[in-house]
């Protein structure tokens, strides 16, 4: 039963891709219909698997034979299952998956309505559905590579959906290219793990990790930052970063979804998958982890406060919270990160969903400086945006609040405090980019005809905002931190915290994060406020001169991809490879072959002139030369 | 079976030139049914195959008749876990190339009679070279399928460069298949077997091994020999020409499954009778195919036309081959077959859609194109699939043997390994996701907005074909590696053992010295 269950987690969704492709791709309604349906059940069947598996069948194996190849020579096993790993890391996971999917799934019918490419979007939507549960179910290391692949080509689909608009084409390019680059460390990190060790599969690699610990320590830093390369594409982290602004050109639930919720998080979750890997003695790369995440979230934060379309704010903002996660897990603080995971899958998206609201209400308007005053033309956008953002920006005692203490509690204690001050002034900075968005948005007096003009949502995506308003609100005092703390600590003796406790959890165990935390909202609210209430022009550009410029451009990252890294290296490789190949193998080696044979023949061709009497008189020559050689000596 | 396999394009071609000239569809038809037929049968062999239950010589659906018998020359095929996918993936593509044959009626329905003669002796020629457990026929069947290569290509080919990729393409094959000749000539010479039986030689071999002097010159003639016939760095440069002014089927027919031949030659022959020779000519090979993977990865990064693009991504791909062979390892020839048979897919589908592409568009530069997604919805769809294969998407065929043969040569060639592994994800992903940019995404040029797709389902099913053998093997590896791995591992225990032996091998030389 419970194996029947989680393989229907899993393929309901593919079951819907082919359904769609095969079937009703040309019923819109249909295919929206089917793949609505298969996310729902999708996430029924877990919710069952959440609360009816006993504790016992934890982590047994569900396991169908992939690839089983023996190789006595080299002393390794290529054994790859699809096997499915159900335990506390996975179970909240797939819900969060499928629960926030399915609200997406169902804000997409309203939003996608009309679009020529109606089908095609929502067999794409579960086809990541399917990708994104193989990843989390994933019970080894080649499985999950294999769905990794799969959801970066889902995220390819759906970032360039719009594909006749070349600046889509050209993202969705960029976005798996960019992965790739990743994925190359990852794979090799897979596989200096498997000749080290001899499994891919997760529970093997910890029993095996015990008993060759000596042999694994010596490869152990390499082997992190290998697989880390893996979650710094996925994860959009820094130097990799530059896929996932460029990535907003999708459709906007799928970036609320794939690019805010859950497949950007699907790096953070891998790194705690494989936490026991990154966790031994004699490795630094937690160390390394630890700092990329750190530079990852101030470099975004500060980005984020001078752009100026709602989604690329929005975009910047998820940056640098999975610059958050992936530091609470270099801080050795998986559980931290896999809770802000989960408290940012349902206020990102409820920002994003909100976000794609007003854009739809505006006809398609991104740039917040052409909006104004929305706030009583789209009331309840405006209030389920407001509590996603306070519940971003950490107000007590809003699930944001929560989780991103627990971050900076665990910088503490992992004596990181470099990147626990690091961490406040992210917060500030996080809490006075989105009040920046919230007033020019929300606040003042119209600025253009379209937001004269602005119309609430209809009701299908009003709904999905109502319900992750709910999570983001309460999503700190469900118990959530608790749950993974069963996966990844022995279990921890005692009661379960009351509600009290838990509501004054933090000022309890971390005074000094805690009040830290609370102080950056009230400065960064206040900054925000004093400057951009009213406002009809950014008034920052001004005060920050060419700092403004450094910011709005990005730091000129994307420029010195484009135009210094990629074309110095393997542009330049491939040019001089094309050379070599046209002019010295194609033309110098082939052709001068070929004309050496050809000359060779025309020399010879001298002596068969078809004259008797030269042959004749050659072959006299011939003779009294062989006479003179015998006979002369 | 096998015999029926390949004698029924062989006996449709022999029946064809009896039809008359005007009779374009009876022609179509034969050659459809003909290679229909075979890939029924070869499916049936396929499924049939069981690697548990072979006989004496390890071989099932056996048949020999001899032939001339002082030279020891017989007719014998026969099939184990390496040649029967191999087999499978001839008989699909030859099934699928005579569908393609479409494109060829509707530019030149003169000599309509002549192209599908020769696509059924190719096909014919083919399936015997892979069938075939006689080193005689084995390169007979290779050669009858290589020379229409020269001809199609010279006759229905297109481009400018049509006429001097005739020229390279045939003598280049002529003079990789020539050094191989020789190579397989000495090899039956030295051994002293006195038969061209492959198993006859093996179970010679293995009680008189070949002395080191002259497998260390054997070895390198099949090397390069047949290296010259797979496009091995640096004799690679016929291949993105020929396959550029090829017609589509002869590109499937060739790029997909011909070529596979002096790679099978390589696993079948030279590792098994050649060891020692194999094992110190290993690092040259695994540097060597760098110079398919890598290089010529980055030269397609560089082409603008889809063929070349195709071409150059075709040799590229031949180097993972060479990496699981280098590897003498289980896991590595395990991989090395599995990337033969789904790049054999692969190559057909993507030359069978540039070839349908070109048809309905008039050009293959893809600075021409755009946005034609849209126009052409199947047409896209399936080369957008095919190029995601191509750069070793899970799911298909080809990452589940790219993958293999990575985890197969890690331990001995780490390095090499790792820059494979770059090329496969990193160019591979380069110069396929660039290919779809321009001829699918963006706009639409003014001079494409009139195309559409042909209506006519069956115009379809090669293209469904391919498709699904990529996906099902992709999906289920084990469907290919269950057959695959027994009979490896007996090549890869004949490779690896014999320098236990040392004196008998110094007795066989003095033997072989003394007259």
């Amino acid at each position: 039963m419970v194996e029947l269950l989680a393989w229907l987690v899993l393929f309901l969704p593919l079951l819907s891709v082919a359904a769609i492709t095969i079937f009703t791709r040309g019923n819109a309604a249909r295919s929206g219909a089917i793949s609505i349906t298969a996310v729902v059940f999708s996430f029924i069947c877990g919710l069952v698997l959440f609360y009816a598996l006993p504790e016992s069948s934890m982590g047994m194996p569900i396991q169908i034979p992939w690839l089983s190849i023996h190789d006595q020579g080299l002393g390794l096993d290529l054994h790859v299952d699809i096997g499915l790993r159900l335990d506390h890391l996975s179970l909240p996971m797939i819900l969060i998956v499928t629960g926030v999917g399915s609200l997406i799934h169902i804000y997409s019918w309203g939003y996608m309505k009309g679009d020529p490419g109606f089908a095609r979007y929502f067999a794409c939507l579960s086809l990541f559905t399917f990708s994104m549960l193989g990843i989390v179910l994933a019970d080894n290391f080649l499985m999950m590579f294999i769905f990794w692949e799969l959801v970066g080509v889902s995220s390819y689909l759906l970032i360039g959906f719009w594909y006749e608009r070349p600046s889509a084409a050209d993202a969705c390019k960029k976005a798996f290219l960019t992965n790739r680059v990743g994925d190359f460390g990852f794979l090799v990190g897979i596989l200096l793990t498997w000749a080290t060790l001899g499994s891919l599969n997760f529970r093997d690699l910890e029993t095996r990790l015990n008993v060759h610990s000596v042999e694994f320590s010596a490869v152990a830093t390499a082997v992190g930052l290998l697989i880390f390369c893996g979650a710094m594409g996925k994860s959009a982290q820094f130097p990799l970063h530059v896929w996932l602004p460029d990535a907003m050109e999708g459709p906007t639930p799928v970036s609320a979804l794939i690019h805010a919720a859950t497949m950007v998080a699907a790096g953070v979750y891998m790194l705690c998958r494989v936490f026991f890997l990154l966790n031994v003695d004699g490795s630094q790369a937690l160390q390394v982890i630890a700092w990329i995440g750190g530079i990852t979230a101030l470099m975004a934060a500060l980005i984020a406060v001078q752009q100026n379309d709602i989604k690329r704010i929005l975009a910047y903002s998820t940056l640098s919270q999975l610059g958050y996660m992936v530091m609470a897990v270099g801080c050795s603080g998986p559980v931290p990160a896999m809770y802000h995971l989960t408290t940012h899958a349902f206020f990102k998206a409820l920002l994003f969903l909100g976000a794609g609201s007003v854009i739809y209400g505006l006809h398609h308007e991104q740039n917040i400086w052409a909006m104004g005053g929305v706030r009583r033309k789209m009331p309840i956008t405006f209030w389920t945006f407001t509590f996603g953002t306070l519940a971003l920006c950490g107000v007590p005692p809003l699930s944001g609040f929560y989780s991103k203490d627990s971050i900076l509690a665990q910088a503490i204690k992992d004596h990181h405090y470099g990147l626990f001050v690091l961490g406040v002034v992210v917060a500030l900075l996080t809490t006075f980019y989105m009040f920046r968005l919230f007033y020019v948005v929300f606040k003042g007096r119209p600025r253009t005809e379209a937001a004269e003009h602005a119309h609430e949502s209809p009701s299908v995506m009003l709904w999905p905002l109502f319900i992750l308003a709910i999570f983001s609100i309460a999503g700190g005092l469900l118990g959530i931190e608790s749950l993974y703390a069963r996966h990844f600590e022995a279990a921890v003796a005692g009661t379960e915290p009351g509600f009290w406790d838990r509501l004054l959890e933090p000022f309890n165990e971390q005074l000094l994060a805690a009040s830290f935390g609370v102080l950056a909202v009230v400065f960064g609210w206040l900054w925000a406020r004093s400057l951009y209430r009213n406002k009809a022009v950014d008034p920052l550009p001004e005060k920050l001169g060419w700092w403004s410029q450094l910011l709005r451009n990005k730091f000129y990252i994307d420029e010195f991809y484009e135009n210094v890294l990629i074309p110095c290296t393997q542009d330049a490789l491939a040019r001089v490879a094309d050379f070599i190949d046209r002019w010295i193998i194609g033309t110098f080696a082939v052709r001068g072959t070929a004309n050496v044979t050809d000359v060779a023949g025309r020399l010879l061709r001298m002596l068969q002139t078809g004259s008797l009497q030269m042959y004749a008189f050659l072959l006299v020559a011939g003779v009294a030369g062989v006479l003179y050689w015998v006979l002369g000596k | 079976m096998l015999t029926a396999i390949i004698l029924c394009p062989l006996i449709a071609a022999l029946l064809l030139c009896l039809v008359p000239r005007s009779f374009v569809v009876v022609m179509r038809v034969v050659a459809i049914v003909a290679t229909f037929i075979s890939m029924v049968l070869a499916i049936i062999v396929f499924w049939r195959y069981d690697g548990a239950a072979m006989g004496l010589s390890g071989f099932r659906f056996e048949q020999q008749v001899d032939w001339v018998k002082s030279l020891g020359i017989s007719y014998h095929v026969g099939v184990d876990g390496l040649n029967v996918g191999l087999i499978l993936m001839g008989a699909v593509v030859a099934f699928a190339a005579a569908c393609c044959g479409w494109e060829i009626r509707e530019r030149d329905n003169e000599r309509q009679k002549e192209f599908c003669i020769l696509l059924l002796i190719m096909s014919g020629g083919i399936l015997g070279a892979f069938a075939s457990l006689d080193l005689f026929f084995f390169y007979f069947a290779h050669e009858l399928a290589l020379i229409p290569t020269f001809i199609m290509i010279g006759v229905w080919g297109r481009g400018p460069d049509k006429n001097y990729a005739t020229f390279q393409i045939t003598l280049y094959l002529s003079v990789g298949a020539f050094i191989s000749l020789i190579g397989l000539i000495a090899l039956y010479l030295q051994s002293g077997a006195k038969t061209f039986d492959i198993v006859g030689l093996i179970a010679h071999v293995k009680q008189h091994p070949i002395p080191l002097r002259d497998q260390n010159f054997i070895f390198p003639l099949l090397l390069f020999g047949f290296g010259i016939l797979i496009s091995l760095w640096p004799f690679h440069t016929w291949a993105p020409l020929g396959y550029g002014s090829a017609p589509a089927p002869t590109a499937m027919l060739h790029a997909g499954v011909l070529k596979k031949f002096g790679l099978y030659g390589l696993i079948r022959i030279a590792l098994p009778l050649l060891p020692e020779a194999a094992q110190s000519w290993t690092n040259v090979i695994a540097w060597l195919c760098l110079g398919n993977i890598f290089y010529c990865g980055l030269v397609a990064m560089r082409q603008k036309n889809l063929n070349w693009l195709i071409g150059y991504s075709s040799v590229a791909h031949m180097g993972f081959v060479f990496l699981g062979i280098a590897s003498l390892s289980l896991i590595g020839i395990t991989g090395a077959v599995l990337v033969m048979i789904a790049h054999g897919f692969l190559a057909a589908l993507t030359f069978g859609l540039s070839g349908y592409l070109y048809q309905t568009t008039g050009t293959l530069e893809m600075d021409r194109m755009g946005g034609l997604l849209r126009k052409l919805p199947f047409l896209g769809t399936a080369l957008i699939m095919a190029m995601f294969a191509g750069c070793g998407l899970p799911g298909f065929a080809n990452f589940t043997g790219e993958v293999t043969v990575f985890f197969g040569a890690w331990k001995q060639f780490p390095l090499v390994t790792g820059i494979a592994v770059w090329s496969a994800l990193v160019i591979g992903a380069v110069y396929m996701l660039r290919a779809i940019r321009n001829i699918f995404h963006g706009p639409v040029p003014e001079q494409l907005m009139a195309v559409a797709e042909s209506t006519w389902p069956l115009r379809k099913l090669p293209y469904l074909v391919l498709l699904v053998s990529l996906l099902v093997f992709g999906f289920f590896p084990r469907l290919l590696t269950d057959k695959i791995t027994p009979s490896a591992k007996k090549i890869i225990e004949m490779a690896n053992t014999p320098s236990a032996t040392p004196v008998a091998r110094v007795e066989t030389g003095q033997v072989v010295s003394v007259p």
